[in-house]
């Protein structure tokens, strides 16, 4: 019994260390870290939109189009614009399309929300169903009885063949 | 007789025995009339006689190169090799039209055989149903929508297929895989709606289509793997997955299928969520119809860019009815079809395939709506927007990283609750997992938050199933005294559905490492290199040696040679730029060196026309990118084990019990 | 369900299918407007066909017409005949015609300006920034620039003589106001 209840505590210690251990990796990986110049184009370009492919961004793009506009990206990124300027002179030369997430302050940022309405509407319905067990069992009554062997009738008429009476 | 003669004549006399088909099996439903049911019956197999038929006259006119059908003329040449041109069938939209007809006949063929012979009244109603969904694919290939047998004045030679097809043999599969998906769901979805048309049928539709969804889904899964894998191996972008709209066309009904597949273990242990599960039916075939609408309508511009035809309207009518129709059976219908009973408590197996439902219908309906979004603006306001990548991974990573969390606590989680020593017993060995799994990610593996939870998470869900296994093999050994080995065969053999299930879990797990992992530590480096010239990718030295030109009988190629040295590997690559006779633009073939550990990925992204002195190399080193292909064998495996029927000495035959009134207060 | 969730379900299925019938109004490849309208970006290239370079500012103040094109583009070889009838046409007038070459390698393209005869001025965008700052999505594109210096039309894909006629008419009388925008050929 006593090492039956040492065995648990144990799991219990193991079990309270390990969430800890996996907190603290979490948010190590979610530290806030600068970014490279490299990585900050790679980023840009990820977020825009290669004109002359079937939706990939830029930075995906093995075209000769993509690789001009990194080039532009890079240097724009070398002269220290800020990266609304940069998607800026994208948008002036090839419209919103160009961009290939709408940004969040705008109408047709709204889109950013709807996972979050689907998850919150799914919520809603679905704790509608938890309703506590049934406060102990009752008698049908006459009526429910007929209409539940009614019902199994009509269930079981399934398995039979289709012009059976 | 010609070929375009056979093959319009066959489906011109299957369209009318299908809709004579859809009304005797109708008739017959409702006026319990046997014999005409059998004519019904009779009627399913001759259509699936005669589309196979035109089916023949296709192949045979592509092989023979029959120039004066159109379809053959636009999609063969004389020069095209005979693996290309026989699947070719399929190449372009009428073909593909066809191919679904085929599909659909073959699947209503089989419920008018065998169907019918297991549950004779729901089955005949499901039957006309899809008798009737028959009738309107077999209208779309005999009218000017999708008819492929459409002639014209025969040109000396055909234009050939779409060169991206003529690349790569695993074009053969994944076109037939994913159609399998598709259409094999009609049939769950007919017999939901003869279940809720007849207003009875309880749970029986479920237990009678389960194969089918199970098979179903797999099929559609492998097929969406296999044209991930394509798009990686053959487009030469790099990549696996660009949320291309139809891509997501393909991924929407698989998401609901797979929240389908879950939930009616629900319905099945415990007779709850009935209406969750009609709807997720409902909604899969929907989004199936949905997807071959966005396909193939033209109104979505994207790299399968099918030319548009009249067949838009038609299959968005299609579309309407079919919705019109299952949501308005299912609200009137909705009164019988309330729970007996509730889900008690947030931690039990139930609430967790409930929870499950809402995230995975969440995934779908931002995946829907992101790829509509732009038609929607452009609708309301005549702005014209893109949704790309960005958004959907941003938006679609925290909800399969919750799917994850999901699918390791649900299977663990028994009925009806848990309480606090289970949970410790069940969750304290796969959350020491998952800090493991958090630390090999901070330590060796890629960096970012989505990486580590990741790994994290497929450690727990991967512990939890170890730990299903480990306990069903040594109760098995304690009780029947077998090996470990035997146990846990027996295992898998016996309860091949709860197993199997725990192999897709596995597969699922390996698949989200994976991509994890390649989409985290990809490194990515475009050098212009002269011959000699070399660029270091990580680990690996990649040296031009030369570029040349290459003479295929199809195609011209200019080629880079390419070696390649560190990391552990040496070889050769040869990325190239394909250019077809009929096409003015070149298409990359990338040279790839796949190994367990990394993708080495060459593009030729430009070079020197002129005197070959230099050619611009983009090389990506993508971790573990071949596992996405493991994982989703494992899946299909595992999806295999679980449709299996059990061995046959468990096999008895159903039984209906009795209704008692003890059994009427039974929660 | 509740009530009002019907309400909702019936009414997402119903704009689905209306934005779904209204998508088949525009084609997906349909006409970009982008930098129509705005004044054009001032560049300065190499000559292609010479050395030095040519400036847009020996434009200012006058009708240009920009019509990016490389030698491997297969479409810029079919309007070529249009290009140049049109430049006879308007030679002795002052519409500037000013040829970009684009993606391409200067030899290429010299070649190809001697062999398809273009006759106006051609310059070399070796970066593409000056396609760049065009908003070019492909080519063949051609651009109409009012005297104002701005852009007031696009043509994407190859122009025809029509197209190109109207496109400079409409800006050498002093009305341009109704000046086709954008328009596309494939």
């Amino acid at each position: 019994m006593i090492e039956r209840a040492r065995g648990w505590k144990s799991a219990r210690v193991a079990l309270v260390l390990a969430l800890v251990a996996l907190a603290l990796a979490v948010g190590w990986s979610a530290r806030p870290r600068t970014e490279t110049p490299a990585e900050r184009v790679d980023r840009i370009t990820s977020e825009l939109r290669c004109v002359v492919c079937q939706g990939l961004s830029v930075r995906d793009s093995p075209s000769e189009s993509a690789r001009q506009m990194r080039d532009i990206v890079a240097q724009r990124v070398a002269e220290g614009r800020s990266d609304d300027e940069i998607r800026d002179e994208f948008r002036a030369s090839y419209g919103d399309w160009v961009v290939l997430a709408p940004p969040l302050a705008s109408w047709s940022g709204l889109v950013w929300l709807v996972p979050l309405a689907a998850l919150l509407v799914g919520a809603f319905v679905a704790l509608g169903r938890f309703r506590p067990p049934a406060a102990g069992a009752r008698e049908p009554s006459a009526a429910e009885l007929a209409q539940l062997r009614e019902r199994a009738r009509r269930e079981e008429s399934l398995d039979l063949p289709l012009d059976a009476r | 007789m010609s070929w375009a003669d056979l093959g319009g004549a066959a489906l011109r006399a299957a369209l009318p025995l299908a809709i004579w088909g859809c009304g005797a099996a109708a008739y017959g439903a409702a006026k319990r009339d046997g014999r005409a049911l059998a004519s019904s019956r009779w009627s399913a197999l001759l259509v699936l006689v005669l589309v196979g038929l035109a089916i023949l006259a296709m192949e045979g006119a592509l092989v023979t190169h029959d120039f004066s059908i159109e379809y053959v003329a636009r999609n063969n040449a004389r020069a095209t090799p005979l693996f290309f041109t026989v699947i070719s069938l399929w190449a372009a939209l009428e073909g593909s039209i066809l191919l679904w007809t085929i599909v659909l006949a073959g699947a209503t063929a089989y419920v008018a055989w065998r169907g019918v012979r297991e549950m004779p009244r729901l089955a005949t109603v499901a039957l006309a149903v899809l008798l009737g969904m028959l009738a309107f694919f077999l209208l779309l290939v005999t009218t000017p929508a999708a008819d492929p047998f459409v002639r014209i004045d025969p040109p000396p030679d055909g234009s050939g297929p779409n060169p991206l097809l003529q690349n790569h043999p695993l074009m053969a599969l994944h076109p037939p895989l994913l159609y399998l998906g598709y259409v094999l769901f009609s049939v769950p979805f007919a017999y939901a709606i003869a279940s809720l048309i007849l207003g009875e049928g309880g749970d029986r539709w479920l237990v009678a289509t389960r194969r089918f969804a199970l098979v179903s889904w797999a099929l559609l899964g492998v097929g969406i793997v296999a044209g991930s894998w394509w798009s990686y191996a053959v487009l030469g972008w790099g990549g696996y997955w660009a949320w291309d709209p139809v891509e997501n066309a393909a991924i929407m009904p698989w998401l609901t299928a797979t929240a389908y597949l879950h939930s009616v273990m629900v319905e099945e242990k415990r007779r709850l969520l009935r209406t969750w599960n009609l709807s997720l039916v409902i909604t899969t075939f929907a989004l199936t119809i949905l997807g071959t609408f966005l396909t193939r309508s033209g109104v979505v511009n994207s790299v399968h860019a099918f030319t548009q035809s009249a067949i838009g309207p038609l299959l968005l009518g299609y579309f309407v009815a079919i919705v019109v129709l299952s949501v308005g059976l299912l609200l009137w219908r909705m009164p019988r079809l309330a729970d007996q009973g509730g889900i008690g408590a947030p931690l039990s197996r139930e609430a967790i395939f409930l929870f499950q439902n809402v995230v995975f219908v969440a995934a779908t309906l931002t995946v829907l709506l992101g790829t509509l979004y732009p038609l929607i603006a452009e609708a309301i306001s005549g702005a014209q927007l893109s949704i790309g990548r960005p958004y959907f991974d941003r938006v679609e990573v925290p909800l399969a990283l919750a799917l994850l969390f999901l699918m390791g606590i649900g299977p663990q989680l028994p009925w009806h609750g848990a309480s606090r020593a289970t949970l410790e017993r069940q969750f304290t060995v796969p959350v020491v997992a998952a800090a493991l799994g958090a630390a090999v990610a901070v330590v060796i593996g890629p960096s970012g938050v989505f990486a580590v939870l990741t790994y994290a998470l497929a450690a727990f869900v991967a512990a939890t199933v170890v730990q299903e296994f480990a306990r069903g093999v040594r109760a098995r050994r304690v009780l029947h005294g077998e090996t470990a080995v035997v146990a846990l065969a027996s295992l898998i053999r016996r309860s091949g559905r709860r197993y199997g299930g725990y192999i897709v879990h596995l597969g699922i797990v390996v698949v989200a490492v994976a991509v994890a992992t390649s989409q985290a530590g990809t490194v990515q480096i475009e050098r212009t290199l002269s011959p000699t010239g070399s660029v270091q990718a990580g680990p690996y030295l990649l040296t031009l040696n030369s570029v040349r030109d290459m003479s295929e009988p199809q195609r011209e190629l200019v080629v880079a040679d390419l070696d390649i040295t560190g990391g552990g590997t040496s070889g050769h690559l040869r990325p190239a730029l394909v250019f077809y006779p009929n096409s003015t633009q070149a298409i990359g073939s990338p040279g790839i060196a796949a190994s367990p550990r990394d993708d080495v990925y060459t593009i030729l992204a430009a070079y020197d026309s002129r005197a070959h002195s230099w050619a611009t190399i983009r090389v990506l080193v993508i971790p573990l990118v071949s596992w996405i292909w493991l994982g989703g064998a494992i899946v299909g495996l595992g999806a295999v084990i679980a449709a299996l029927p059990p061995p046959r000495s468990r096999t008895r035959p159903v039984t209906v019990a009795r209704v008692t009134a003890a059994r009427v207060v039974e929660p | 369900m509740s009530r009002w969730l019907r309400a909702v379900l019936v009414v997402a299925i119903a704009s689905l299918v209306v934005v779904l019938a209204l998508a088949f109004r525009r084609a997906p490849t349909d006409i970009r407007t982008g930098t129509v309208g705005k004044p054009a970006a001032a560049f300065t290239l190499e000559k292609l066909d010479g050395p030095g370079t040519w400036s847009s500012e020996q434009a200012k103040g006058k009708v240009v017409v920009v019509n990016f094109f490389a030698s491997w583009c297969i479409p810029c070889k079919e309007e070529n005949p249009a290009l140049v009838r049109v430049y006879e046409r308007y030679r002795a007038s002052d519409v500037v015609f000013i040829g970009v070459l684009y993606q391409d390698s200067r030899d290429s393209g010299l070649k190809y300006v001697r062999d398809n005869g273009v006759a106006w001025p051609t310059v070399i965008d070796d970066a593409g920034r000056v396609a760049f700052s065009y908003g070019v999505f492909g080519i063949p594109e051609t651009f109409f620039i009012g005297p104002d210096g701005v852009i007031v039309g696009r043509h994407i894909g190859p122009i025809d003589e029509t197209t190109l006629v109207r496109g400079i008419e409409c800006l050498r009388v002093p009305n341009a106001g109704d000046c086709p925008r954008a328009s596309a050929s494939r």
